[in-house]
């Protein structure tokens, strides 16, 4: 049991009528409710003092409605959609060079590459193998041409400004291999037969010209960016693969933030998380809000020229949260917002800003550092520790 | 009195504010974690001149060509100027030879590796990581203590003189022990420690070659050589003695435990002909799955659908038992 239950306690044992203002919803449920308490709470019951019997006759007091408006924050769920990355990062230059390194000191120490388990002799396989490895002189593909096991095998180290560890590179020579050519061009000797070329026509007209035999057109893979990167186009979900996007919306006041709404009536922060996507958004989205526990949490005092300055709320019932229909439009004091941010993941789908029942009018798919230029001071102080670095 | 007022003075001196606050001097010194991406990759490294300067001049570079210098070189180097051996033996920490560290390639012990950076291992630390300390986190506010479990083992409550020194009781509803489970910090968020890839071949009975088939499917799978089990007891009815190596199993860790991770979800399993997914009541229900493969689906395998004529030349594929093993 903590502190705070105890003091509402006190208060609920005092005589007199329970003010709404002064004890939060669920330890008034609590209270009116004592035989739900689990075993081990009841049994701490047990050891505190005796309620005197007239006071225990009223441990349900009735709750009074009071005649001034209801004191409080504004209490807001803030659901953070964000997109996991679905690329692979960038390497260094230190960590490409790194594995490049390794890969190579890799060749000089293993075992030879044991050909006539994989190849029997006289197949084309063995042929294609023999061929290309004339070439580049070692069993790897994507380590460039280096014989680990001659006598320039302890010239391991690629000198500045090689590219053998660059992507491009690594992609190229491994499309080469797949498409049966060597990983790089050779210089061609007279009329040998190499990578899949033969002389082309007969001797006396084309001597020299080369076709392909079997062209095999290997499919390259697709690039890591994408149109929506080159036309930046922040409201696509298929710009910057490789970094996690997070949706943000410019509301009513043109400030951008995470889409945000009031918790009605008797629902909780991730189900409220919930509809307000869908509110939000549509439901042409495939979310997942993760966990019931909110990883953020930002504070906001209404105040004018340094003084509180509460606002007068007029709080409405909310059409998809049936437990707020329980009570008619009521009227509260408002001194502040209390968001709790809940962490979602975007599946599938797009949002819809079209059907956003909030007064948004535009969103944002947005990297951490976007979201740090696009929203304000305070608010990025609260938001910054609970979006990945990636 | 002289004495008595410099005293004072060093004393009140101590009570001085110092010239800058002392607030800004840390925080100048220690980066916070939550601070925007670094601008460019050597600025998390410690400054040095290696870092500040330009780098070797343009000429240096072209003219740098160690291969050409070596081949230009018409004596012999002595061997044991350039060439260094380490000890076969160790031989104390005494001995002026003493052998280099295992990370050192010259080291007789030293591994090459990683070789990479997997992707299923980024998507573990940029994605999955913190998703699971969202969900494992359990709130207590100050002043709330975390509700204590009684205990595991009961005693035996009663009168009967039989209850004295008594083993205690097992747990209510069963005999078996739940497993304990400590609280997921971002210290210990679960996350995959090792993979163990088994196979047993029984043809292995009759002839060794399907062992060395088995082990060369394993390692060509797994990038890991793989060891051989000697059966324990003898089983007469399937002509099984106690001694034969019958079993290989392939421990892997790290890189090579991902890459294998990745191919049997993205590549394997997809490909799997009328399979009807992982059993949902396998593992312990505390981060370990146990799966198998069939001969069939251990061919789709993309080290096996190259070379798949090589091994069944030799012999059938073998079968994989697998076990996924977290730390939660």
């Amino acid at each position: 049991m903590n502190a705070g239950q105890k003091s509402a306690r006190r208060i609920a044992a005092s005589n007199g009528p329970i003010p709404r203002d002064t004890v939060c919803f669920s330890c008034l449920h609590r209270l009116t409710h004592p035989s739900r308490r689990p075993a081990s709470t009841a049994a701490a019951l047990a050891e505190s003092p005796p309620i005197p019997s007239h006071q225990q006759r009223h441990t349900n007091p009735p709750v009074t409605t009071a005649k001034a408006p209801r004191k409080a924050y504004q209490l807001l769920a803030s659901p953070v959609l964000s997109r996991p990355p679905l690329l692979t990062r960038d390497l260094t230059s230190f960590e490409k060079a790194y594995y490049l390194y390794q890969k190579r000191l890799n060749e000089r120490l293993a075992l030879p590459f044991t050909r006539y388990f994989y190849y029997k002799k006289g197949t084309p396989g063995d042929a294609e193998w023999k061929r290309k490895i004339k070439v580049r002189k070692t069993p790897a593909r994507d380590i460039g041409v280096y014989a680990a096991y001659g006598d320039e095998g302890w010239n391991d180290e690629v000198l500045v400004g090689d590219r053998t560890a660059e992507r491009e590179s690594v992609v190229e020579a491994l499309v080469r291999d797949a498409e049966g050519k060597a990983i790089i061009d050779e210089e061609v000797v007279g009329d040998e037969n190499k990578d899949g070329l033969a002389v082309a026509g007969d001797s006396k007209t084309g001597e020299g010209q080369r076709r392909d035999l079997t062209k095999v057109e290997v499919e390259r893979p697709v690039g890591r960016v994408t149109e929506a990167d080159t036309a930046n186009d922040m409201r696509s979900l298929s710009r910057k693969m490789d970094r996690t996007l997070y949706l943000l919306v410019k509301n009513r006041e043109g400030r951008w933030r995470f889409p945000q709404d009031r918790v009605y009536g008797r629902e909780n922060l991730h189900q409220a998380a919930e509809r307000i996507l869908v509110q939000g958004f549509g439901i042409d989205m495939n979310t997942w809000i993760v966990g019931n526990h909110p990883i953020g949490h930002h504070q906001m005092n209404y105040t004018s020229g340094g003084a509180p300055a509460p606002r007068l709320a007029k709080i409405t019932p909310n059409r998809l949260v049936s437990t707020s229909r329980d009570r008619a439009e009521y009227e509260q004091e408002e001194y502040g917002e209390k968001v709790f941010f809940m962490k979602g993941r975007m599946m599938t789908g797009q949002a819809d800003i079209g059907k956003n029942e909030y007064g948004d009018s535009e969103f944002r798919w947005l990297v951490k550092e976007e979201v740090e230029e696009a929203v304000t001071g305070g608010y990025w102080k609260s938001v910054k520790d609970m979006l990945a670095e990636r | 009195m002289a004495l008595l007022q410099e005293v004072t003075s060093t004393f009140l001196r101590r009570f001085k504010a110092p010239p800058a606050s002392l607030h800004r001097k840390w925080a100048s010194h220690c980066r916070h974690a939550s601070t925007g991406a670094v601008a460019q990759e050597t600025d998390e490294l410690e400054q040095s001149s290696f870092l500040q300067g330009e780098g070797p001049a343009q000429q240096a570079i072209e003219r740098f060509d160690p291969a050409g210098v070596a081949k230009r070189r018409n004596r012999r180097l002595p061997p044991s100027r350039y060439q260094f051996r380490s000890p076969r033996y160790y031989r104390g920490p005494l001995h002026p030879h003493q052998p280099p560290r295992p990370s050192e390639p010259s080291s007789r012990e030293f591994a090459p590796g990683p070789f990479s950076l997997p992707r299923l291992e980024q998507t573990y630390h940029d994605t999955l990581a913190s998703d699971y300390m969202v969900l494992a986190y359990a709130h207590l506010p100050p002043g709330q203590t975390a509700f204590k479990k009684g205990e595991r083992l009961r005693r035996w409550e009663g009168d009967s003189p039989y209850f004295k020194n008594r083993p205690l009781r097992g747990p209510r509803g069963g005999d078996t022990l739940r497993l304990l489970r400590k609280p997921v910090t971002f210290r210990n968020v679960p996350q995959l420690q090792r993979v163990t890839v088994h196979t047993m071949s029984s043809d292995a009975i009759n002839s060794g070659a399907a062992l060395h088939v088995s082990g060369m499917v394993l390692q060509a799978i797994t990038n890991v050589r793989a060891e051989a089990h000697e059966v324990k007891k003898s089983v007469a009815g399937f002509g099984v003695r106690a001694g034969m190596y019958l079993s290989l199993t392939c421990e892997l860790k790290g890189e090579d435990m991902y890459h294998f991770l990745s191919k049997l979800v993205d590549v394997v399993m997809p490909k799997m002909k009328d399979w009807p997914g992982v059993k949902g009541s396998s593992g312990d229900f505390s981060g370990n799955i146990a799966l198998g493969l069939k001969a069939e689906e251990v061919a789709l395998f993309p080290e096996m659908e190259v070379n798949y004529d090589m091994c069944v030349r030799y012999y059938l594929s073998p079968t994989f038992r697998i076990w996924l093993l977290a730390n939660s």
